[in-house]
């Protein structure tokens, strides 16, 4: 899979052998078990742990996913995967916004790969915190979802270019941030995020974001996607925000100046997809 | 200076366009050519309703940020993949399933297969090439092209400077603006166009990524546009 998303071979050749970075891989299988979702097979290695705390929504199961390595930096590589068997419920959250450190000037990036494979009737709602970029930062992240026609997801994926209460400026860096959704077995959606070099200016531009520091997107898909449209433009009215929905996908974009106003925006437009559903605990603290 | 697709820097010209490739490209890009392009804006008609694009100044900045950061750059990456498997409907069916996934709003998905699939018809003169159903704008330019042995270089620039045209007669007419300032801004796009042309060349589809947010906000807020004289 990493294959896939290296840059280059000249930037894996050029890494330091002998850098200890940090790794970490997470595999976690969840099945349905009468009304509810239930661990099924877990593997932890490395800086990756899963918990899998209480008090969840009926019929739900709640995940949260600790990387102990402090943040992240080049050269490091996270694998995630999670496997909804038929029928299970599960709602995948972070336990902290994650921080993407500066790279070391031959460093490759950060490799930051997640996979959510459902099967028939699994829905999944995958809801990590922020991404936190500082100056320097190089980041080439992942996420791929496989689903069943009849699949149901939620996904929320939000980037912060330097903290803007710590004055502080990302003028440099490199990303990728790739959202993947195949749907019975058909590519559906490839959005992915580009930014290189000084990004602090690349942002400044009127057609990027106008000064805006921070973005997020949420991808919903579910067979009354197209029918919530119209509700999650009017969260978003008189943001800087669109929505669209189009073939049983809706997917919505957010600018904001800082993370706060960010993460209003992405709790307002979640709120409308999730229902009465209260967000991960995770999120609240 | 050139580079070939090693990445190797080389003295000759990376196209030498022959009388009839040229005047493919001519026939095929021209604003006369029934694609229906004139009926899509791009989103442009939203940014010019909300203040985004009020004049040449605005329209140049905001052409070069999509040529180098949205759909000018993965329609060109496109484009090539698409030239380089003319002759493969299995690896052009999955280039055009690519293009259509990385449509970020509903019109823009409109857009790129409108015009593909009018261009697709309106090339039958040409003998394109089996192409998907409903393909993609540049899934279909570039099998015709590649099925013609045409420049592959010369395409995309050519294909770029098309894309560039059609959404500055749109702004000539939405802001509006003179002729002359039109075409002020069409000269001004060339080192854009030239970029976007020479940065794609070793781009592979998993390269594929945008980041002219803003402008993908200016197509979703389109479609609630009030008065609207585009499609898209």
């Amino acid at each position: 899979m990493f294959d896939a998303v290296s840059l280059s071979d000249a930037e894996r050749s050029d890494a330091a052998p002998t850098l200890q970075r940090a790794r970490g891989a997470l595999d976690v299988v969840l099945r349905r078990r009468g009304a509810d979702t239930v661990l099924a097979g877990l593997r932890q290695e490395g800086c990756l742990k899963a918990r899998f705390p209480r008090g969840g929504a009926p019929g739900w199961r709640d995940v949260v996913v600790l990387n102990s390595s402090g943040g992240i930096a080049g050269g490091d590589r996270l694998t995630l995967h999670f496997r909804l068997q038929a029928g299970a419920q599960v709602c995948l959250a972070a336990q902290a916004a994650e921080r993407f450190y500066r790279a070391l000037p031959d460093s490759p990036p950060a490799h930051v790969a997640t996979r959510i494979a459902l099967d028939p009737g699994a829905a999944a709602e995958w809801l990590p915190q922020e991404a936190i970029l500082f100056d320097g930062a190089c980041l080439d992240r992942r996420l791929d979802v496989e689903m069943a026609d009849d699949g149901w997801f939620l996904g929320v994926e939000s980037l912060v270019f330097g903290r803007a209460a710590m004055g502080e400026t990302v003028r440099h860096g490199s990303l990728r941030d790739m959202i993947r959704i195949r749907r019975g077995g058909r590519l559906l959606l490839h959005d992915a995020v580009r930014l290189a070099g000084d990004i602090a200016q690349a942002l400044a531009r009127p057609a990027i974001a106008a000064g805006a520091r921070s973005v997020a997107t949420i991808v919903y898909v579910a067979p009354d996607a197209e029918a919530r449209l119209t509700d999650v433009r009017a969260a978003l009215d008189g943001a800087e925000a669109g929505a669209s929905a189009w073939d049983g996908m809706l997917l919505a974009r957010m600018l904001a100046p800082e993370s706060a106003t960010l993460r209003r925006m992405v709790t307002a437009a979640l709120a409308v997809l999730r229902g009465a559903r209260s967000l991960p605990r995770v999120w609240r603290c | 200076m050139p580079r070939n697709r090693a990445g190797i820097t080389t003295m000759t010209m990376p196209s030498g366009l022959d009388h009839a490739s040229l005047l493919c490209l001519l026939a095929w890009l021209s604003p006369g050519f029934p694609t229906g392009a004139f009926a899509c804006s791009h989103g442009l008609e939203w940014a010019v309703e909300s203040g985004d694009i009020a004049n040449e100044t605005d329209l140049q900045t905001w052409l070069e940020d999509i040529l180098a950061h949205g759909a000018g750059r993965t329609d060109a990456i496109l484009l090539r993949h698409a030239h380089r498997a003319a002759h493969d409907p299995a690896a052009l069916a999955a280039l055009a399933e690519l293009a259509r996934a990385a449509a970020p709003a509903r019109e823009r998905r409109n857009e790129t297969t409108d015009l593909g699939t009018a261009f697709a018809a309106a090339a039958a003169p040409w003998s394109p090439p089996p192409l998907p159903p409903a393909p993609p704008y540049p899934i279909a330019l570039g099998a015709l092209s590649g099925a013609h042995g045409i420049d592959e270089d010369a395409t995309v620039a050519a294909a770029a400077q098309a894309f560039a045209a059609n959404l500055i007669s749109a702004a000539v007419r939405l802001v509006p603006l003179g002729q002359s300032a039109g075409l002020r801004v069409l000269a001004a796009l060339e080192p854009a166009i030239r970029h976007v042309t020479d940065t794609t060349r070793a781009a592979t589809p998993d390269d594929i990524g945008a980041s002219a947010f803003r402008s993908d906000l200016a197509a979703m807020r389109h479609e609630t546009q009030y008065t609207r004289l585009f499609r898209t």
